[in-house]
């Protein structure tokens, strides 16, 4: 442990933060680490650490909170938020602190979205579907000619995905997760197109699982014991799904297409779960006026409190399609 | 002296709307007239069946094939005028992806002849007389061309080499694809001609909306505001989906896009893009009932997202693997 000398310290940090809007509450935290338990970017980054920060500002250690990159991973989700004995929005107190990181010149490390201006339609559709208002459309020179294109602002942007999922050009491309990725993910092995490789009691299920609803170890363990009829993609959110990923599972003769997301208010990119649900629900719809079952198709969730719950979920999925495959191959 | 070009035209299932697309090129019809010999156009000249029997193979060079595959007489002069032809050109959106035509494909013959012969209110048929494709009556047998269960489209029927979009290709473009056809100057086999690469959105000049949607509405149900994005104001726009190059007529006339000219390079589904760009725009505020709600005032999500594309979707890929 370094040693900390008091004149390194900057007694005014806590006054500025307190200044910034959101900051306001900073003194009512009494580094009871509830919010740390709560929070999903610790899965990830065990590093994160709300607690530590805000105790670190208010010991005006400025340059130390500054210079730590994981001060731009919180999401905003207030997954924190209702748990805090002190009624401290967290997510606003750490906007304000990366407010003040913004103006002093430091940037965020993360991946953000990509915008390819030359494919760029500048339609807008990323800009209303953001949920952090991250897209703007500027008209700016693209290859010598005035275009209007799409802009990612690096210090908004969480890379969730749910831009990359709407853009119809596939203009816009987030790190690991852009449409390609997550193709090959669902072909890995020939796994879409061998139709044959397995028999009626073991029917093919795709599951698109938003990575956020992976919350215990056990889960993680869980989720690999599948066996190699239920094919698990992992997106950064259910917001993050095309229906036209879905569709094309469904063409290549994929029984069944499970989309697991957050429950509601417990989405970590806000809206991403809301998004998922009106994708699916009308897609569902869609599939019926089409007379192709719906039941193929579904939308679950799952929340902080449901340990265990998300591989039950696939189980339950994968034990109606079954059902059904051989009620049909029965019928047939 | 080089010969002159050969042309034919020809309508299958469609509403006649391109036969008008190609009239609405005006004068220029004696430009093309003055390059190419129209050898076979059932809408504008009077050639039969058999004129274009007793033709040797490939003796046409271009074909100008509209509509989409709905009875077995489509099907058949789809495959004999491809036989002829050195070049078939899928041409408007019936014989490109199924259009109006193949939104048909929701249901079958038997549903499509219960509703049109017996169902519909104008209907007076107490007889319930449906056509059948054979029918004797005392000078003999009658028949008709069968009518297939499923709308296909001309490149799911024949080998297709160039597709042009619309329904119907604005004149602008059938003048510019004559114009291509008659200098010989064609790109690679299966592009898509008289049309741009990307979407109406990228050329209108409506102000882009940064605001979620709180309501979906239809096109009828509010006086829309003339220089805002349709999207924002909840009005179904196909813009964001939709290949450029119709100059946007639909917007100028104060209705959103369509979608009739197809899905731009890049998109799979046409439908299902549109429904997710859709489902993007809802309001963060909303909770799961207010979702379902927003998704239920959707009435008719194939008619609205796929009006155009059906036949040629892979949804339909979907149901058709199902049956």
């Amino acid at each position: 442990m370094a040693m900390l000398l008091s004149k390194q310290l900057d007694p005014a940090f806590k006054d500025e933060v307190m200044a910034e809007p959101g900051g306001e509450h900073l003194l009512r935290c009494y580094s009871c680490g509830t919010c740390m338990a709560t929070c999903l970017v610790r899965r990830v980054n065990s590093e994160f650490n709300p607690r530590r920060t805000l105790r670190m500002v208010m010991l005006g250690m400025r340059e130390q909170v500054f210079s730590n990159p994981t001060i731009w991973l919180c999401s905003a989700c207030d997954a924190c938020y209702p748990r805090c004995p002190q009624d401290i929005h967290i997510s606003e107190l750490m906007g304000a602190i990366k407010n003040i990181a913004m103006r002093e010149g430091y940037e965020p490390p993360g991946p953000v979205a990509q915008v390819d201006e030359l494919a760029c339609a500048g339609c807008g559709m990323c800009v209303m579907a953001c949920p952090y208002e991250a897209l703007t459309l500027v008209t700016k020179e693209v290859e010598g000619q005035e275009d209007r294109v799409s802009q990612v602002n690096k210090y908004l942007c969480m890379n969730c995905g749910v831009c990359a999922a709407v853009c119809p050009l596939s203009a816009v491309h987030v790190e690991e997760y852009s449409n390609e990725d997550v193709l090959v993910r669902m072909q890995a092995g020939g796994w879409l197109t061998d139709k044959d490789r397995f028999p009626p009691d073991q029917p093919r299920v795709l599951v698109f699982n938003c990575n956020w609803c992976t919350r215990t170890e056990s889960d993680w363990a869980a989720l690999s014991q599948f066996p190699p009829n239920v094919r698990i993609v992992t997106i950064p959110c259910s917001g993050r799904v095309d229906p036209q990923f879905i569709l094309l599972a469904l063409t290549e003769g994929v029984d069944g297409v499970l989309l697991i997301g957050c429950d509601p208010g417990q989405c970590h990119y806000k809206q991403g779960n809301f998004v998922a649900q009106g994708k699916m629900h009308l897609f569902k719809h869609t599939l019926g006026q089409m007379g192709i079952d719906p039941a193929r198709v579904r939308f679950a969730q799952t929340g902080f409190d449901q340990r265990g719950r998300l591989p039950a979920l696939i189980e339950q999925m994968v034990e109606d399609v079954k059902e059904q495959v051989l009620v049909g191959a029965a019928a047939s | 002296m080089s010969e002159k070009l050969k042309l034919a035209l020809y309508w299958a299932a469609s509403c006649g709307g391109c036969e008008i697309a190609v009239i609405e090129i005006g004068e220029k019809l004696l430009d093309l007239i003055e390059a190419a010999d129209i050898v076979f156009w059932p809408a504008g000249t009077d050639f039969k069946y058999k004129d274009v029997e007793a033709m040797p193979d490939g003796y046409i060079d271009v074909c100008l094939f509209n509509g989409a595959i709905r009875t077995a007489e489509n099907e058949h002069i789809a495959k004999l005028l491809r036989k002829k032809s050195k070049v078939m050109v899928a041409f408007g959106s019936c014989a490109h992806e199924g259009c109006i035509p193949g939104l048909a494909n929701l249901t079958d013959r038997q549903g499509v002849f219960t509703r049109a012969y017996l169902e519909t209110p104008s209907t007076d048929n107490p007889a319930c007389a449906l056509p059948q494709t054979l029918c004797t009556v005392p000078e003999g047998e009658l028949e008709l061309p069968a009518f297939y269960d499923t709308v296909k489209t001309l490149a799911q029927t024949v080998k297709v080499d160039y597709t042009v979009p619309g329904c119907p290709p604005v004149a602008e473009q059938v003048w510019k694809v004559l114009q291509t056809v008659i200098s010989g100057d064609l790109p690679e086999p299966g592009a898509i001609i008289g049309a741009d690469s990307k979407t109406v959105c990228d050329e209108c000049e409506r102000i882009k909306g940064e605001k979620k949607v709180k309501r979906f509405v239809r096109p009828h149900e509010v006086i829309a505001d003339p220089e805002r994005c349709f999207l924002e104001q909840g009005i179904i726009c196909a813009g964001p989906v939709t290949r450029a190059g119709c100059g946007r007529p639909c917007i100028h006339a104060l209705m959103p896009c369509r979608g009739c000219y197809g899905p731009p390079d890049g998109v799979d589904d046409q439908g299902a893009k549109l429904l997710g760009v859709v489902m993007s725009l809802i309001d963060s505020e909303a909770d799961p009932q207010e979702v379902e709600r927003l998704v239920n005032e959707i009435v008719d999500p194939v008619g609205t997202f796929y009006r155009f594309s059906l036949a040629d979707s892979l949804l339909q890929t979907v149901k058709s693997h199902g049956e």
